[in-house]
C-alpha cells in the first residue's frame, strides 16, 4: 500500500476533494495541516518549491493541487 | 470510443449544469454531466450570504447540496475533462473526454470562466511562491503577513475579508477610484482596521526571490513605486470558457461569453447554455442554477421535438 501524505489547510476545498478521493479508493494517508504546523509547512515548501496547498506526497513522488489523474497513475489504480 | 446515447450532455458540473441536471433528471431525460470539477468555481467561496433560502453556507456546502439533489435521479456524473465537440450532420452531437466521446441529441454549455490573469511580470514566475488565485486555498499559509488582494469587486472585497482573518494586514490595490462589492461587504471593510485600500493604481510587476517580496505600481503610494509584501491574490474577474462552444459555431460575443436567449438557447439547434460563460450581465449562483434549470426545459422541449437518428459510431 502506498504512503500518502496530504499537506492541506482547514478550508482548502481541493483538499478536501483530494481527501476524499483517497478515502472513497482506500487509501490511508498521514493528514498534515500546514496553516496551524510549522514544520508541516516548511516540509511542504521544501519538498513542492512552493506555498500551495494540497500538496500530496505518494511515496516520494510530489503532486500539487487536486489532479485526479496524476494521483491516480501514482497511486498506480 | 461511444460510451452511450443521451438526451442531454451538461458540459461543466458547476451549480449551472448541478442545476440543470436536477431538471434533466426530474423531466427523465437520459443525462451525462461531464466536469473535472463537480460543484465548479462556487467551491471556492466560503462564504455565499446571498443563495436565496441560506443566509450563510459555504461554497463547498451549496455545491455538494446540490450534487446530492442531482443524485437522487438517474444522471451520470463523469469527472473528466471535455476535450472537444463536434456536431454530426443529422444534427445530434459528440461530446468528447479524450479518446471516449458521449453520443448525444442536445448540448447544455454550463463551462463557467477561468481567473483572469494580471498578465504583468513576475505573475508566473511567482504563481504559487506568494501570487495566488484562491483565498480559500492558500490564505491560511500567510498568518502574520502583509497581503495584497488585486481587484475591486465584490469577489475581491469578500477575498480581503476573508484573508484580513490570517494576514497582519490587507491592502486591496484597485485601478478605478472606488472599490464596488455589495454595499453590506463595503461597510465591513471600510469599518476593518487592516484593510486598507490603494485606489488609482496598477499592479506593474511583481518581484521576489525564491518568494514574492514587492509588487510595483504605475503610481507611488507613500513616495515608492515598489510595494513590500509577502504575498498577492489577484481577483480581477474572469474569462468565459466557451471554447468548446465555439468549435461548433456558437455565437459568442466581443467578451467570448455565449449568446443566450430568454430560454437559454444559443444560435445552434439543440444546444443551450447556461451560468458564467453566457452574456448574461449579473452572474450569481442563483442566476446560473435558474438559467439551467430554464436549458434543462429548453432541452427537453427539444428532445421531445425532435426525432435525430443520430450519427454512427465507428464500430456500427
Amino acid at each position: 500500500m502506498a504512503n500518502v501524505k496530504v499537506y492541506s489547510t482547514p478550508t482548502c476545498p481541493f483538499c478536501k476533494k483530494a481527501k476524499e478521493f483517497l478515502k472513497q479508493n482506500n487509501f490511508t494517508f498521514e493528514d498534515l495541516n500546514v496553516a496551524e504546523s510549522e514544520q508541516a509547512r516548511s516540509e511542504m515548501i521544501k519538498k513542492s518549491g512552493q506555498v500551495a496547498v494540497p500538496v500530496l506526497d505518494i511515496d516520494g513522488e510530489i503532486i500539487v493541487g487536486f489532479d485526479r489523474e496524476k494521483i491516480k497513475k501514482a497511486l498506480k489504480i | 470510443m461511444d460510451t452511450g446515447k443521451y438526451d442531454t450532455v451538461i458540459v461543466g458540473a458547476g451549480v449551472a449544469g448541478l442545476g440543470a441536471a436536477v431538471y434533466t433528471g426530474r423531466f427523465q431525460m437520459k443525462t451525462a454531466v461531464v466536469g473535472e470539477t463537480p460543484g465548479g468555481t462556487i467551491i471556492l467561496t466560503n462564504d455565499v450570504a446571498n443563495y436565496p433560502g441560506f443566509s450563510q453556507i459555504t461554497g463547498l456546502d451549496l455545491a455538494e447540496k446540490l450534487q446530492a439533489h442531482v443524485n437522487n435521479y438517474n444522471v451520470e456524473t463523469v469527472e473528466k475533462v471535455v476535450t472537444r465537440v463536434e456536431r454530426c450532420p443529422e444534427g445530434c452531437f459528440k461530446v468528447f473526454t479524450g479518446n471516449e466521446y458521449l453520443h448525444t441529441q442536445s448540448i447544455i454549455f454550463a463551462t463557467g470562466t477561468e481567473w483572469k490573469k494580471l498578465k504583468v511580470p513576475g505573475e508566473k514566475e511567482f504563481t504559487n511562491k506568494g501570487v495566488h488565485y484562491c483565498a480559500l486555498c492558500d490564505g491560511a499559509l500567510y498568518k502574520d503577513k502583509i497581503i495584497g488582494v488585486v481587484g475591486g469587486s465584490d469577489s475581491a472585497t469578500k477575498e480581503a475579508l476573508l484573508l484580513v482573518e490570517y494576514g497582519k494586514k490587507v491592502y486591496i490595490i484597485y485601478r478605478k477610484e472606488k472599490i464596488r462589492p455589495e454595499p453590506i461587504n463595503l461597510n465591513r471593510v471600510m469599518g476593518h482596521k487592516r484593510i486598507e485600500i490603494i485606489n488609482n493604481t496598477n499592479v506593474t510587476g511583481i518581484k521576489g526571490n525564491t518568494f514574492v517580496t514587492s509588487v510595483t505600481f504605475n503610481e507611488p503610494y507613500e513616495g515608492s513605486t515598489e510595494f513590500q509584501l509577502d504575498a498577492v491574490f489577484i481577483e480581477i474577474g474572469h474569462i468565459p470558457l466557451s471554447g468548446l462552444a465555439k468549435e461548433i459555431g456558437v455565437e459568442v460575443n466581443e467578451k467570448g461569453e455565449i449568446k443566450i436567449d430568454r430560454d437559454a438557447k444559443t444560435n445552434i439547434e439543440g444546444v443551450f447554455a447556461a451560468g458564467d460563460v453566457t452574456d448574461t450581465v449579473f452572474k450569481q449562483a442563483i442566476t446560473g442554477v435558474a438559467e439551467g434549470a430554464t436549458a434543462a426545459y429548453s432541452a427537453y422541449h427539444y428532445v421531445n421535438e425532435h426525432e435525430l437518428i443520430c450519427c454512427h459510431s465507428d464500430e456500427e
